[in-house]
């Protein structure tokens, strides 16, 4: 199991209706894999119960590649050759993944100003790194 | 050539073809949809089972996954797959898995032997299509559902009806796409890794049922479309198929029911 706790999101106003995370740029090219998720609390672990008294979030899962079966460069993203290269995106771009959070995030505790997500990943290697790989996490908050 | 599913002017109204849960299929209609995978097996050109799996991974790749394009390209997979198998079979057709409500995969998809042999839809020869073998590739397809830990099992019913809830077609493709990821990780094996999972002919269950979700979906929110530039967009099929063409299931000849009884008419 791969553990990762963001740094703190910030939640300035109170008048959203519905939250999501975003995970950009999420890698695909490895193992299918599962990740739960929590919010503030960092010291959620694969034992934790998935409850809102542990502010468990939900969960999202990767149907990924597996491992690269081509040539040398098959899994390579290219970039274009030239302005004219009307190729279909490679199928390895990392993509943006989306979770709803609304029920999680409205029940923190009123005033709360920020946000600290743990996810825990999974896959079958039991992997404990390099399991979830992304660019960025961004809270949204919709009014 | 890229089809954009003309209308058939003067030519009469043909039944659509129902496609139907798995567990409604009679003894008959398991034995021809078997024998039409058998058959599609044994061929070697590209009327093969085995050059529509490629299509989605090993070794073509042309599938669309994680954007607005999953929900047309897997409808158009399974257009042309199921085209493929009717010429092998007259009449057959795709069935789904319902796993909003199912626990477990469907009886006719585990049982190790039928029609007096080796169950075609438990497990199934991987024979890639017009390529040498590679050290790594699977020779047969395997299922270890669980095998990552701490995946969701089905039924999956509130991430189904999560998705039914979308108001717009970017939430419902999300939400759906991501019912569907979870479905593949659980069962895990060949239908776990995207590359190869086309052939487990359990993928196409599978994905009828996501097209079926997306068809019921559609019909409680008409006119609610993929983004307008990405109609005319060329899926990567063969042929091609437009965007535009998968939207409507009745223009391409089928429907999806829970039931089907009929009865002669008057002469």
């Amino acid at each position: 199991m791969q553990r990762w706790t963001s740094q703190a999101l910030a939640l300035s106003r109170t008048d959203w209706k519905r939250a999501d995370l975003e995970f950009e740029g999420v890698e695909h090219d490895g193992a299918s894999f599962v990740v739960h998720v929590f919010l503030n609390n960092p010291g959620a672990d694969d034992a934790t119960p998935r409850t809102a008294e542990q502010r468990y979030a939900g969960y999202l899962t990767v149907f990924a590649h597996g491992d690269c079966w081509g040539d040398v460069g098959h899994c390579d993203i290219p970039e274009p050759v030239s302005a004219f290269d009307r190729r279909p995106p490679h199928p390895l771009i990392p993509f943006n993944a989306t979770l709803e959070i609304t029920e999680a995030l409205s029940a923190l505790p009123e005033g709360t100003s920020e946000v600290t997500v743990t996810a825990l990943a999974f896959n079958k290697n039991g992997d404990e790194s390099g399991v979830l790989r992304f660019k960025e996490l961004t809270l949204l908050t919709y009014e | 050539m890229t089809v954009t599913a003309p209308p058939a002017p003067n030519a009469a109204p043909a039944r659509l073809k129902i496609r139907k849960n798995i567990n409604a299929l009679s003894a008959q209609e398991l034995t021809d949809l078997r024998r039409a995978i058998q058959q599609s097996m044994a061929l070697k050109d590209k009327r093969s089972y085995e050059y529509f799996a490629g299509w989605h991974g090993v070794t073509l790749g042309w599938c669309q996954h994680h954007d607005a394009l999953f929900l047309p390209w897997h409808r158009a997979y399974l257009y042309w797959l199921e085209l493929a198998l009717q010429s092998q079979v007259p009449g057959v057709t795709l069935p789904w898995w319902d796993w909003a409500n199912a626990g477990t995969i469907p009886q006719p998809y585990t049982v190790a032997q039928a029609d007096g042999g080796e169950n075609i839809l438990a497990k199934a020869p991987i024979n890639v299509f017009n390529a040498v073998h590679q050290s790594g590739w699977p020779t047969e397809t395997s299922r270890a559902p669980g095998e990552v830990p701490q995946t969701p099992a089905p039924p999956y019913q509130q991430e189904w009806a999560n998705a039914m809830k979308a108001d717009n077609y970017a939430d419902f493709s999300q939400r759906i796409w991501s019912v569907h990821d979870t479905v593949h990780v659980w069962v895990g094996g060949t239908m776990g890794q995207l590359d190869f999972a086309a052939y487990d002919p359990l993928f196409f269950a599978h994905h009828a049922n996501i097209d079926r979700a997306w068809r019921i979906w559609q019909a409680a929110h008409p006119g609610a479309n993929p983004p307008a530039d990405i109609l005319g967009q060329s899926l990567q099929t063969d042929p091609a198929m437009t965007v535009q063409a998968t939207l409507d299931v009745t223009r391409l000849g089928y429907e999806y029911a829970g039931t089907q009884s009929t009865v002669p008419g008057s002469a």
